[in-house]
């Protein structure tokens, strides 16, 4: 825990962290003090002015509050007359050359100069001459679309290219009035985190061609959760909206502060996984290539089970902690093979040293935690004699050529249990939908061993079956979450001492001495 | 000012020439960071070709080992490097606080009229080329207008008249 100390805002005692500046120190405690430029991730530039803020020490007269460290004893305002007139100025300023254009901007909803002109300016613009015309819907790559008359200079794009991709695509090119944001020619952005910028941008300059036009920001109901795109486990806001007569659909994912795991950022493809929670779903059963109900399917899945003489369960690094447990002690209870191998997730070379992984699955370590294999020789040992081969959840087809997976078929009878349009979906002789992460609770261990849980997102008019039930109807041991919970907590020495049925939304670190100290 | 973020493109790679290249050279050893050299390296390309072409700033930036973006902000920011040929007669005028406030306008106006182009623009003959540009530090003698680097103060119209009447 930092240290605190003790300032005095607007005449009021007010404790807070040191070692901060003002706005996050005094931001921590609910007292908010506008700014455009300031973004905790690419530090205090200083060039908008908007948190201007007096202390009474001597100091000249007004000091921006981003770059101003909070010091006991201090005594700050955020309200005089003076700092509301400059507030004000600043905002006229932003707003000479824009074109309010909010009807049609995405930005609006959640947009600083909105927010800002409501609560520090209000009033009518005194502008008689016509506005500098600058472009408009320039493509800067990367699915990033750029509006230079929105812009109010605040240069967080600009800093985030040079500062945390290191690529610096982007820069204010002119003086005075003319300047504005731009790509030098021929060099467009090319990072695979630049739709970040548009999270950044305090205002609408920087749009999503994605989701540009696709819904209003206040229609959108805002869930957390944890990208599964890769093995960072990088935590997000589900941004999904079911509109009247339609089903709940999800138009974008969002990045969602954690500093333990992502910090402020998601990587461009881990944002773009969202079409596959809307997509590529497998919404029907399927027996032997014709349609059929739930209900029908699960119960071939039962007679094909209980008809078995050796079964293969793969299950997939995607997998939640509690569907791995829950599938591993249905194999122990019928004597099959649990295998979690799925090489082909893995896309060797392809990760960073920022957040990108090269294991394109959220839950691998949790194969370590509960003992699982994944050898493909551990696979490929199990499959000898084996009559059935139940996945759940993994797409087979990524691990293993057409040619392997006929020989598997020739001998074995195939059951998708999944949640997407995967390749093995299409071949195997029974498939069967189940709810995917976005509808679904669960668990997962991250690359860095940090455990987290996510909620349910998305709440389809007709909800899929969620695979722990899938396991209980199989005959599986557990008859809900809360059991496999108290399970995974008694059987797994890691979970000892960790309470599954509340863990912070930060996650826990599963280190040696984080589990031998976390008691509570 | 006008937008000076058009970067015309020649479709010829550029390279300092024998001369430049080991002026740079030189130069660049006399600052603690590459960066430093944008200023410096962006005079030596418009000395080499009379003005900075977007193959030149992705050159010096590749050159510095800096972003070329860097290189465009700083080219785009100061108005004395020419991002386009300039005519024979380049005439700068002063657009800041007190030569606006002491009639800049009327000069503009002026030789958007005589010569038949706006600022930023150069004449078909190529004599003439426009600029408004920032403060050039005679705010004394306001309004200023250059002509080829050389100041003329205290600038009304008929003086002007005079002027271009000179420029021949």
């Amino acid at each position: 825990m930092a240290e605190k100390v003790k300032l005095f805002v607007n005449g009021q005692d007010v404790e807070v962290e040191s070692g901060k500046n003002l706005i996050d120190a005094i931001g921590a405690v609910g007292i908010e003090i506008p700014h455009l430029c300031y973004h905790p991730a690419l530090g205090a530039d200083g060039n908008c002015r908007m948190c201007l803020v007096g202390i009474e020490d001597g100091r000249p007269p007004l000091v921006p509050a981003c770059k101003t460290m909070a010091v006991e004893g201090m005594k700050v305002q955020l309200d005089t007359d003076k700092i509301k007139k400059i507030q004000r100025d600043i905002m006229e300023l932003e707003l000479i050359n824009h074109p309010i254009d909010c009807p049609i901007c995405d930005q609006a909803g959640e947009c600083k100069l909105q927010d800002y002109y409501m609560e520090y300016d209000g009033q009518k613009s005194r502008m008689t001459v016509p506005p500098v015309a600058k472009a408009k819907h320039m493509d800067f790559g990367a699915g990033v679309v750029h509006d230079q008359e929105r812009c109010v200079l605040c240069a967080r794009c600009v800093r985030f290219t040079r500062l945390i991709t290191k690529t610096g695509e982007l820069g204010i090119v002119n003086r005075t009035d003319s300047a504005r944001v731009t790509t030098f020619p021929g060099r467009p952005l090319a990072n695979r985190y630049a739709l970040n910028v548009v999270d950044l941008c305090p205002v609408g300059a920087m749009t999503s061609k994605d989701f540009r036009f696709k819904q209003r920001a206040w229609f959108l109901a805002k869930s957390e959760s944890l990208c599964h795109g890769c093995s960072k486990g990088c935590n997000i806001y589900i941004d999904h909206n079911k509109e009247k007569y339609k089903d709940d659909i999800i138009y974008r994912f969002r990045p969602r502060l954690n500093q333990q795991v992502n910090g402020y950022f998601i990587c461009d493809e881990g944002r773009m996984t969202y079409k596959l929670e809307n997509d590529n779903r497998l919404n029907v059963a399927q027996v032997a290539g014709k349609e059929t109900s739930v209900n029908e399917a699960v119960e071939n899945v039962r007679r094909v089970f209980s008809q078995a003489k050796k079964i293969v369960m793969l299950i997939s690094p995607n997998c939640s902690l509690e569907q791995m447990q829950a599938v591993k002690k249905l194999a122990t209870a019928n004597n099959a093979v649990v295998s979690g191998y799925s090489d082909g997730y893995i896309k060797t070379g392809d990760g960073d040293l920022f957040l990108i992984q090269d294991d394109k699955s959220a839950n691998r370590a949790a194969f370590g935690l509960l003992g699982l294999d994944s050898s493909k020789a551990g696979f490929e040992s199990a499959l000898v004699e084996a009559d059935l081969v139940i996945s759940f959840q993994n797409d087979l087809c990524r691990s293993l050529d057409d040619a392997d997976i006929a020989k598997i078929q020739d001998k074995a009878k195939i059951v998708y249990i999944g949640s997407y349009k995967d390749g093995l979906g299409e071949i195997a002789a029974i498939t069967l939908p189940v709810a995917a992460y976005s509808e679904d609770t669960g668990i997962i261990i991250n690359a860095d061993n940090i455990l987290q849980q996510y909620d349910v997102a998305v709440r389809k008019n007709d909800p899929a079956i969620d695979l722990l039930q899938i396991v209980t109807l199989l005959g599986g041991e557990f008859k809900n979450r809360e059991e496999v919970l108290t399970d995974l907590s008694a059987t797994i020495a890691a979970l000892n001492n960790i309470d599954l049925k509340h863990i912070p939304s930060e996650g826990i670190a599963l280190t040696d001495k984080e589990v031998s100290n976390v008691a509570a | 000012m006008s937008d000076r973020s058009q970067l015309i493109e020649t479709g010829v790679p550029f390279t300092f020439d024998a001369q430049r290249d080991a002026e740079f050279e030189r130069l660049v050893k006399r600052y603690p960071t590459r960066e430093s050299m944008i200023l410096p390296a962006l005079w030596l390309a418009q000395e080499q070709e009379g003005w900075i072409s977007a193959e030149a700033i992705g050159y010096i930036a590749d050159r510095i080992g800096t972003f070329a973006s860097q290189v465009f902000e700083v080219a785009t920011f100061y108005t004395m490097y020419n991002l386009h040929p300039m005519g024979k007669f380049h005439i700068c005028v002063c657009r800041t606080l007190s030569c606006y406030l002491l009639g800049k306008q009327e000069i503009v106006d002026y030789l958007k009229r005589e010569l038949g182009i706006k600022p930023g623009e150069v004449s078909k003959d190529g004599q003439f080329s426009l600029e408004e540009v920032e403060c050039l530090g005679h705010c004394g003698t306001a309004p200023v207008v250059q002509v080829n680097g050389e100041f003329y103060e205290n600038m009304n119209v008929d003086k002007l008249k005079e002027l271009l009447a000179t420029l021949k």
